[in-house]
């Protein structure tokens, strides 16, 4: 791995801040080691992080989801696609970029909660900042949404799924400042609550058919 | 000063075990993928019926419960029990007779199922004559092990040995009470109980075989090989005790989830998903146990492969248990219920936490047996990986084919017709069962890595001969 050894001083960093969200934005996706580094070598507000940063990655997944089903329906397997009214589409949508906004900042916050357990650094925005980046390859990604076809999906998601813990593992140590190896602990124990997390959104939106909010169900 | 002879562990039954169990693993993990495949090319059982999804399926779940499951349970048992009672195990030739009789029990009994024996109970398909001998063998491991508890020399018993004797005792309770049926035949026997009473009664068995026997009996594993591994005391011990007390007291309540919209009472279906809901609290206080136990001991995992299995079962375990009670509410359970969602669920447990763990404890206990290095710490490495991606792909293959199962069986259309038939919504489920296939093929690659390295780690070894400590703790000296 690639370190960048460079001894930064006050000046450097308050420049480094101002231009720290676009080249976040853009490094993170070709060069995400690096943009741990540069991390590791800020502490951003945590309003800066998500108004110029990490709010407009999470309107990606529920803008794709919208056009998608919307102008094609969801083909779940069956011959003819499932459609769904456009205020029923709407209202999912909107649960959707809500669930991702609660998801961001309760990752965060027990991002940093752990830090203490695991002697990381437990600046808020430092957390949110990492959360973003290695969410940020599955915001991309759910361009496949565009396509609502769920094995698709699934055959795209599952491999930058795999890259995004594969970026949790790697920038934990890097951008919190931890030994790899209690990154690797309190990166397992963020994967147990993203797992949870994810299951949860599941049962949550079932919940949600059965009471007839989403799709017609018969029960 | 030299330990008197008959003083010594009895660590070659523990590596007969182990050599058992993963030779189980193998073959039902192979069993698996065969009749996964099968769901994508059915011509596969060339016509044969022994080769038929519906009897290979009974040998894959036994396979994995009795023979690998069990196995690796009797194993860590025996390891267990005699260090933390300082004693060698109690009457040892009846330990080697619960040895040779599980194994044999195992493999009879799945030849049985291949023939087509079997009593339609899920996870209690045997018939009544192997019901009668897993019972002896059973209570004949429940003589050996309270036996050796029996003549410990430490006052206090280890938490370990709490949740191994509520193995015992419990599925010896279960077991016996579900399998009372009427004989007909050697091969055929009838339930004692009738109609809904029947359904209560297996699921009672069933749910709390997973819940003793695939969570305590494995919880029992984590509590003794976890601190082991860390090399540290269990982060809170008062809570371990709270926690086995209250996982045993609401477990036993949660079988009738299974039976959710089903002929039985409502208010039966509604303690149990409320028993299943309050399981949680339990079952994450002993997952933090386990998380802040090896959190201290971080610099163990330079040099330790097995404790990457441990720590990654333990966020398994919070995902399995989490999922679980969640799957029980009812409002849920009507989507997920017959879905495969259920089965990536099981298998989210069955992988990540009861594999995982026992492929861990495995890495750590077999050097040891032996007085050796294990044999290759990169295939060790490679293994993990292998574990960690097979799992993962199973159960997100399986997720995205339950709710899509789910969705398209409940879906009608404006005047309530069903909108889609049940054939064509199985018939587009081949791509998730091809990635199951795939997730499979690449967990079993990795058990076979597990089972060449611990092979060439026992090769020419002989057990060590170790004994209990000449010098007894200061604390606990009963």
């Amino acid at each position: 791995m690639r370190r960048l050894r460079i001894a930064v001083t006050a000046d450097e960093a308050i420049a480094m801040s101002k231009e720290f969200y676009s080249k976040l934005l853009l490094e993170s996706v070709y060069q995400p080691l690096v943009s741990f580094e540069q991390l590791s070598k800020a502490n951003p507000s945590v309003l800066g992080v998500f108004f110029r940063y990490s709010l407009w990655l999470m309107v990606l997944p529920p803008a794709f989801a919208l056009i998608g089903a919307a102008n094609f329906g969801w083909r779940l397997g069956a011959p003819d696609p499932l459609l769904i009214s456009a205020d029923a589409l709407l209202l999912v949508s909107i649960g959707y970029f809500l669930a991702l906004i609660f998801g961001l900042f309760s990752t965060a916050l027990i991002s940093r909660w752990m830090a203490s357990t695991y002697g990381a650094n437990t600046s808020l925005g430092r957390h949110m900042a990492l959360i973003t980046v290695v969410g940020q390859p599955l915001a991309v990604a759910s361009v496949v949404h565009l396509f609502p076809d769920v094995f698709v999906n699934v055959l795209v998601l599952i491999p930058t799924m795999i890259w995004s813990m594969y970026l949790l593992y790697k920038g934990i140590p890097i951008a919190l400042e931890t030994p790899p190896e209690r990154g690797m602990l309190m990166a397992s124990s963020l994967v147990g609550w993203l797992l949870v997390a994810a299951v949860s959104l599941l049962g949550m939106s079932m919940s949600l058919w059965t009471l007839g909010i989403g799709p017609l169900l018969g029960v | 000063m030299m330990a008197d002879a008959k003083n010594f562990y009895n660590n070659q039954i523990v590596i007969r075990l182990v050599q058992f169990s993963v030779i189980w693993a193998v073959a039902a993990i192979a069993a698996g993928v065969y009749i996964s495949a099968e769901l994508l090319w059915p011509q596969l059982d060339f016509g044969q019926f022994w080769l038929s999804f519906g009897r290979l399926r009974p040998l894959h779940t036994n396979g994995i419960i009795f023979g690998f499951g069990v196995s690796a349970l009797m194993a860590t048992a025996f390891y267990s029990v005699q260090r933390t009672c300082h004693v060698p195990l109690f009457a040892p030739r009846l330990a080697w007779f619960c040895c040779y009789g599980w194994q044999l029990l195992v493999l009879t009994g799945g030849l049985s199922l291949l023939a087509g024996f079997n009593t339609s109970k899920e996870y209690a398909e045997l018939e009544w004559p192997f019901d009668i001998v897993i019972a002896i063998i059973w209570v004949c491991f429940g003589i050996v092990f309270f036996g050796t508890i029996a003549r410990r020399k430490i006052k206090a018993i280890y938490i370990s040995n709490w949740f191994y004797g509520a193995l015992i005792i419990v599925i010896a309770m279960l077991h016996i009470v579900n399998s009372l049926a009427i004989p007909v035949t050697l091969g055929k026997s009838y339930s004692l109980y009738a109609g809904a009473q029947d359904a209560v009664v297996q699921w009672w068995y069933g749910h709390n075989a997973v819940g003793f026997l695939l969570t305590g009996g494995f919880l029992g594993m984590m509590y003794y090989f976890l601190p082991k591994h860390a090399g540290r005391p269990i982060w809170s011990y008062r809570l371990s005790i709270v926690a086995f007390w209250a996982f045993t007291y609401s477990y036993i309540w949660a079988g009738p989830h299974h039976l959710h919209y089903n002929s039985i009472p409502e208010w039966v279906q509604s303690l149990g998903m409320v028993m299943s809901v309050v399981l949680l609290a339990p079952s994450w206080a002993t997952m933090i146990n386990g998380v802040m136990t090896v959190s201290t001991a971080w610099e163990k995992l330079r040099s330790d492969p097995a404790l990457k299995f441990i720590v990654l079962s333990l966020a398994f375990y919070g995902l399995a248990t989490f999922e679980g009670p969640m799957m029980s509410i009812r409002s849920v359970n009507v989507v997920s219920h017959f879905t495969d969602w259920t089965i990536g669920h099981v298998h989210s447990g069955a992988l990540g936490w009861n594999a995982m763990i026992t492929y861990g404890t495995f890495y750590f206990m077999v050097p040891r047996l032996v007085g050796r290095e294990l044999y290759s710490t990169p295939l060790a490495n490679l293994h993990f990986w292998l574990a960690l991606a097979g799992t993962m792909l199973y159960i997100m293959a399986m997720w995205a084919a339950g709710v899509s199962q789910g969705l398209l069986w409940l879906s009608v259309d404006q005047i309530g017709e069903l909108s889609f038939s049940f054939k064509d919504i199985m018939a587009s489920m081949a791509p998730y069962y091809a990635l199951r296939l795939v997730a499979g093929l690449i967990f079993l690659l990795g058990t076979l890595l597990m089972a060449y390295n611990l092979f060439m780690t026992l090769k020419g070894q002989q057990p060590v001969r170790s004994a209990p400590p000449l010098m007894q703790p200061a604390h606990g000296v009963g």
